[in-house]
């Protein structure tokens, strides 16, 4: 009996070796398993067997059925696959998906996320302030009297006789520590200004200035955290080098230099805050220390993605900044 | 500053120009920007940082490397001269101006000789040009050991010299061959008729020495620095003696400077009687400063031994005294930037070098969150999904920009601008949007979706030098990428505010002609929760013919700071039962708002009502009327306890209808 059926079989994968198209399959399909096909007939044929054979024929036939349905199902899905040569269907996922623009972020703007998430996991928090500013907290707070020659490293816009456009994020330092109490730890991105306008110099950039108010803030901690941040920006070691520098707000004050290429480029400005910026706070510097460092972010930017051009940044060419999609 | 090795080496003959020198020298806070050779000398181009005028010399260097190496330092020649106490040839001295003063007289000098040959070079490698003998020899005494000193045509001055303030009116002709207006401010040098110089600044024209001077008054004072940067910045004059002065020149060089010219002089030239006056000092020098040696390590995080200490501030000539725990330094004339303890640790610190300390991790801190600048950071990201690219662009904007839409009293300007077109802040971010757009339109880029966040700036009465933070955008172009299976259509309006949905939430827009900038028939000021956050639309004719442009813009603008976003969510319990879905379409009058359809439906609160929106709208003149449209609304419904049998929802159906007849005389469309 077994016999018999695998013969069925046999003959069936002979028919469909030789079927060529959907329509010569259907048909192969209508003789087996159609109304008069021979698989139905088998089928009627159940009720003239014996009753105690009738069990077991049924399973073999059902079998049977499962056997040829998967068969034709087989070969409809490589018709369907295949082109008249026999050759596999072409589908060309090469083509471009639906709707794929994608926008981007600005590297300054990626440049100040990469930073602050950074600082944020040492417990730095970022906070804004005003972008017109008095003398008092652009200068006299941060310890640049009217006359003190520092005043030449910032060249100040004036939008009245006392009012400025900041020269450095700085100012935000003192807002800060006017209205919090210490323990504090804030960071301070944003635009600044300077009457300056050439290649290198822009009248508009971005600084982020970190600053830490504590018990027992020391030196030796200020360059743990900014070798670390360093490292951590650039993702790999850096050689790095601190070395004495001014700025009227921080004593001792040092810039840190990254060797890159070979040379030594300027990318940090930091020190212990001055006594006479706590005082002018109201903070007891005999009670709390601290630190602040301050940095250029389009000259971070420039140096991690290797743009040489400062005006690049704003001139919002869309190919530039499509370049910066994969970012966030 | 300039420094010659060959210069430094007769100074400091311990000292090896090599590799070492140049670390030390930037490792003690002196700069190296660059180092270059000529025919005969090394030049080492130092960054000398505000605060150490006393480095502004080949000295000055020696003397502070000196902390390091420890090799002596050798004076240059002098020739010594006796000094007449108090007899200037001088009337008055103002002792604001000038605490200490000091005079050179020389009679029958001839300045017909030329400069020395080594002279002229190191003049040149530092940049200055030499002029005559006197002159070339001041200048390289300045650079030499940092004093400036000026020389007076003495057959030129009439009467005695004198310092004071200037008076309002008086006007000076200076050897630039400028005339300068002075006024009460403005430290001067006058003779009986008239200013010969502004002090520490600038000689005069008719005074100024010239190849046939025979006499001469050579000038070396202490001004103080804050007038002669005052006059300095006034007059935007910056000459190798204001830079000295305005920073600070050690006032105890006076006689050193002089008897060094004096040597100088009568080495290369000949000359007969000379003379040296000083006035007495009126300036208080030489402060002291206690200092709890413990202090060095609490500051610095590392222990500096105390014998090392003592080394260095010795050899920064700061004469220490020790008693118990404290150190009591003096400080030397020259160190202006020397205050307090923390100037002393700086000191220590940077001789030390700042390899020493070794970097340590920061504590774990206990200060509190007091951020607020990061609110709607984490937002823009869905701006970057939905295709824009963020811009950033100057806060200025050209002078008069603005007046279209703006009163110019409410524009805050730039006082001191770097051009015109940087001259006045921006009130809205749209034109730097505009103006990236035009950029990018004219490099063949046409479809553009921006954005930018940044501040805009007014000024009104009520509100002065008002800053609110904004974020705006700009659309134009197709809506998609053109691309295989993708009709792409020209963006609308409705891009721009499905992109703003999308992601703020609750937003309304109603119908407005206010926004000058924006197209009176194609705009909407926007609110949230009742309040107004921002405008949005098409760009107004005007602006479309000023910047010729021909592609359909629209923009929207919007303050950050009014914006709410969610921030809890209370979960509704959802139900099991199916959704019955119906449409409803109406005919009504053309101006009535497809939000206050909406608005006046979910006023009522229908029940079992969970979602509407408006799916279409349609004109038809010929089959409906003039201004009528039809407005196909869907509705769904569902039930928290039960499956809706058809006869409950058109139940609910013919309410809505006969609310919507009332309320807008609205029709069944058949």
């Amino acid at each position: 009996m077994q016999k018999k059926y695998s013969l069925l079989i046999s003959t069936l994968k002979d028919n469909l070796a030789e079927c060529d198209s959907l329509n010569k399959l259907a048909l192969i399909k209508s003789q087996y398993l159609g109304k008069q096909g021979k698989l139905t007939l088998e089928f009627g044929g159940i009720k003239d067997s014996k009753l105690s054979e009738r069990k077991e024929l049924g399973q073999v036939l059902n079998n049977i059925k499962i056997q040829i349905n998967s068969l034709i199902d087989k070969k409809s899905e490589s018709l369907a696959n295949t082109n008249k040569k026999g050759q596999l269907n072409f589908f060309d996922v090469t083509l471009p998906g639906r709707n794929i623009s994608s926008g981007s972020r600005h590297p300054i703007s990626i440049t100040i996320n990469t930073i602050t998430k950074i600082l944020n996991n040492y417990g730095f928090t970022s906070v804004s302030g005003p972008e017109i500013e008095d003398e008092f907290y652009n200068f006299e707070a941060l310890n640049i009297p009217a006359s003190h020659p520092a005043r030449d490293m910032h060249d100040t816009f004036y939008v009245t006789d006392n009012k400025l456009l900041r020269t450095h994020t700085s100012s935000v330092q003192i807002h800060t520590m006017l209205t919090n109490k210490p323990p504090l730890r804030i960071m301070t991105p944003g635009k600044v200004y300077r009457r300056d306008s050439d290649p290198t110099h822009s009248p508009m950039f971005h600084q982020i200035e970190g600053l830490c108010i504590d018990k027992d803030i020391n030196f030796c901690q200020l360059k743990g955290l900014l070798i670390n941040f360093i490292e951590q920006f650039f993702s790999k070691k850096m050689e790095i080098r601190f070395r004495p520098s001014y700025f009227p707000f921080t004593e001792p004050s040092a810039e840190i230099d990254i060797k890159f290429n070979n040379k030594w480029l300027e990318v940090l400005g930091c020190g212990i805050v001055h006594p006479n910026v706590l005082k002018n706070v109201k903070i007891n510097h005999k009670q709390y220390t601290g630190f602040a460092f301050g940095l250029g972010i389009e000259r971070l930017a420039m140096l991690k993605y290797g743009i040489t051009d400062l005006r690049i940044f704003y001139d919002n060419d869309i190919s530039f900044l499509s370049q910066f999609s994969v970012l966030k | 500053m300039k420094l010659s090795t060959n210069w430094l080496k007769e100074i400091a003959p311990g000292i090896k120009i090599d590799n070492k020198l140049i670390e030390s020298l930037t490792s003690l806070g002196l700069e190296v920007s660059s180092v270059s050779k000529t025919k005969k000398d090394t030049i080492i181009d130092l960054d000398i940082t505000p605060n150490r005028p006393d480095c502004l010399s080949v000295y000055g260097v020696a003397r502070d490397l000196f902390s390091i190496y420890g090799k002596t330092i050798k004076l240059p020649k002098q020739k010594k001269i006796a000094i007449k106490k108090s007899q200037l040839p001088l009337a008055k001295i103002n002792n604001i101006i000038s605490p200490i003063y000091s005079c050179l007289t020389i009679e029958n000098i001839d300045n017909k000789v030329k400069t020395p040959q080594y002279i002229k070079r190191r003049l040149n490698d530092y940049g200055i040009a030499s002029n005559n003998i006197i002159v070339d020899v001041l200048n390289y005494v300045m650079i030499e050991i940092g004093q400036p000193m000026h020389a007076f045509d003495s057959d030129k001055v009439n009467g005695k010299l004198s310092v004071r303030f200037g008076k309002k009116n008086e006007t000076f002709h200076a050897l630039d061959g400028q005339k300068y207006l002075l006024n009460n401010n403005i430290p001067v040098v006058v003779d009986s008729n008239r200013v010969q110089a502004i002090a520490g600044v600038i000689g005069g024209e008719d005074s100024s020495v010239q190849i046939n001077t025979k006499n001469i008054i050579i000038e070396c004072a202490y001004f103080n620095p804050e007038f002669v940067r005052l006059a300095s910045k006034k007059y935007r004059l910056q000459t190798d003696a204001s830079y000295r002065f305005e920073r600070g020149v050690d006032p105890l060089m006076h006689s050193f400077a002089i008897t060094r010219v004096l040597s100088l002089l009568s080495e290369h030239t000949t000359l007969h009687k000379a003379n040296y006056f000083q006035k007495e000092n009126k300036l208080k020098i030489n402060n002291k400063i206690k200092i709890n040696i413990e202090q060095f390590e609490k500051i610095l995080g590392q222990q500096i031994p105390k014998t090392k200490i003592i080394q260095i501030l010795k050899r920064l000539n700061f004469h220490p005294a020790i008693f118990k725990n404290f150190i009591t330094v003096i400080v030397p004339s020259y160190r202006f930037d020397i205050e307090n303890e923390y100037d002393l640790i700086e000191e220590l610190a940077r001789v030390v070098g700042y390899d020493y300390f070794k970097p340590i991790t920061l504590p774990a801190t206990t200060s509190i969150d007091i951020g607020n600048n990061d609110f709607l950071e984490k937002y823009l990201s869905f701006f970057i999904v939905r295709g824009y690219h963020e811009t950033v662009s100057f806060s200025f904007l050209p002078k008069n920009s603005q007046n279209s839409f703006m009163q110019s009293s409410n524009i805050i300007t730039i006082k001191n601008p770097i051009s015109e077109d940087k001259s006045e802040l921006r009130t809205s971010l749209i034109h730097s949007l505009i103006k990236t757009y035009k950029y990018n339109f004219s490099r063949q880029i046409h479809d553009i979706k921006i954005f930018e966040t940044g501040k805009i700036y007014t000024n009104h009465k009520s509100n002065p030098m008002n800053e609110v933070n904004t974020i705006s955008g700009l659309i134009s172009g197709k809506n998609y990428d053109s691309n295989l299976k993708v009709d792409t259509k020209n963006i609308s309006f409705f891009d721009l505010k499905g992109d703003l949905s999308s992601i703020f939430p609750d937003l309304k827009f109603v119908p407005s002609s206010k926004i000058k900038t924006l197209n009176n028939s194609c705009q909407a000021l926007i609110f949230q929760n009742k309040k107004y956050i921002g405008y949005c639309g098409e760009i107004s004719n005007e602006v479309y013919r000023e910047n010729s442009i021909k592609n359909n813009v629209y923009i929207f603008e919007l303050f950050a700071d009014d914006i709410v976003m969610k921030s809890s969510i209370i979960y509704k319990k959802i139900s099991l039962f199916p959704r019955v879905k119906r449409d409803l379409t109406i005919l009504v009058d053309d101006n009535i708002a497809g939000r206050d359809i909406i608005d006046i439906i979910e006023r009522e609160s229908f029940k079992y009502m969970i979602n509407i929106k408006i799916n279409d709208i349609f004109y038809n003149t010929k089959e409906f009327g003039e201004d009528i449209k039809s407005v196909s609304i869907e509705f769904c419904f569902q039930d928290a306890n039960g499956t809706l049998t058809d006869n409950i929802v058109n139940k609910q159906m013919d309410l809505i209808f006969h609310h919507l007849a009332k309320c807008f005389k609205a029709k069944l469309r058949k």
